[in-house]
């Protein structure tokens, strides 16, 4: 695998939310307006690239590694938790809305199976550059997948984008062009199962398509 | 060496260090999230008052009442206001009717704000507003019950008259002298 294909993997092919479908009730959870989806975004980026880096420094080196292994998933947790204290201190102090928008999925973070699992499954047996950018493209690949069902439930639910603070994009035009009002259920709960279904469908439906017709291709050519 | 105890001393290395970085960063941010807490906490506070030309303490106050605010002259021990956290029974078993009651030190109403209620939508704290107007604490007389939400105003009442017989006491002999 080449360093492209590490850092696209996260988008599409093992994209952690729609493919995995790993770390899936903060998703649910904060993606009731875009902005949430961003500042988890940021969260998560910084916590996944610097838990793939360090880990992986860890492991890289073989003394280390040999003293490391036996409790390997504590050092993990430390190191994971660490970094999403300071992610947590630095939203409090700069970001507060958006920290007591995001609340407890914060410190959730630390618990988020992307950022353990890619510990464990890709960081450890893998050099630190390498880590790095597969923590970038899964980041991002989370990133692009929850900003995508906060822009589905917000849309649907109150007619507008709200990227950052008062930057909001008021979209309530077109529900008035359609005479209809915005479905608020998209943004209470339920609404996240739903749309996550809905668009989990749709992606699986494309990835089928697709599937299938490089099997044709397969056939015709064989 | 025994393998349990490499195993804690990588732990408690990792630990130490982990440690030593959170403290570092808490150095930094701790004064910044004290900051921006308590703007968000005496965001209703100074819509009474200009909280820059004052000293300010809390204390917590016993049985209706919640945090009480003492706004004092700057450097002195003067008590210029009483913020009063003050809650009352109204319709809804709940949510108690909770309210700041901002009292001068000569006993006139600088502002009263309803800061939770669960009470029915369009009267609650609504009310307060359009219908009752009380400029000095030891006087109630101008404060009627409002026909159809009378368990709403007598709640309102209830703090007012609560915050009435304590000001008195804390305000013109108690607390300032």
């Amino acid at each position: 695998m080449n360093k492209k294909e590490n850092f696209l993997k996260g988008f599409i092919k093992e994209n952690p939310l729609f493919v995995s479908l790993l770390g899936m009730c903060p998703s649910l959870a904060v993606t009731t307006s875009l902005e949430n989806a961003i500042g988890m975004t940021m969260g998560v980026f910084f916590v996944l690239v610097l838990s793939n880096l360090i880990i992986s420094l860890i492991m890289s080196n073989p003394k280390l590694a040999v003293l490391v292994k036996p409790v390997r998933i504590p050092v993990y947790i430390v190191v994971i938790a660490t970094l999403v204290t300071i992610v947590e201190m630095v939203m409090h102090a700069f970001v507060i809305d958006l920290y007591r928008a995001l609340g407890v999925f914060i410190p959730l973070i630390v618990v988020n199976c992307i950022i353990l699992g890619r510990a464990e499954a890709f960081a450890s047996s893998n050099k630190p550059v390498d880590s790095l950018i597969d923590g970038v493209g899964m980041a991002l690949g989370y990133g692009a997948a929850i900003m995508l069902i906060s822009i589905f439930r917000e849309f649907l639910g109150k007619g507008t984008l709200t990227i950052w603070g008062d930057l909001q994009l008021n979209l309530t035009f077109i529900f008035n062009f359609l005479k209809i009002e915005p479905i608020a259920m998209f943004i209470q709960p339920v609404g996240a199962f739903l749309a996550f279904g809905l668009i989990l469908a749709g992606i699986t439906a494309i990835a089928n398509n697709h599937k299938n017709k490089l099997a044709k291709e397969v056939t015709n050519n064989g | 060496m025994n393998k349990g105890f490499i195993s804690g001393m990588v732990l408690l290395t990792l630990g130490l260090v982990c440690g030593i970085l959170l403290s570092v960063v808490n150095y930094f941010t701790a004064p910044i999230i004290t900051e921006e807490e308590n703007k968000i906490k005496y965001a209703t506070l100074a819509e009474f008052y200009t909280l820059a030309d004052y000293d300010l303490s809390e204390v917590e106050g016993d049985g209706a009442f919640g945090t009480i605010y003492v706004l004092k002259e700057k450097g002195t021990d003067n008590i210029e206001a009483l913020v009063y956290t003050v809650s009352a029974q109204g319709y809804s078993d709940s949510q108690l009717v909770q309210m700041l009651i901002a009292v001068n030190s000569d006993l006139s109403v600088e502002g009263y704000k309803i800061v939770a209620h669960q009470e029915t939508t369009g009267f609650g704290a609504d009310i307060v507003e359009n219908n009752f107007n009380v400029t000095v604490i030891d006087n109630l007389t101008n404060f009627d019950t409002v026909a159809g939400v009378t368990k709403t105003s007598n709640a309102i009442k209830e703090c007012f008259t609560l915050v009435s017989q304590r000001a008195v006491g804390d305000l013109g002999g108690g607390l300032s002298e």
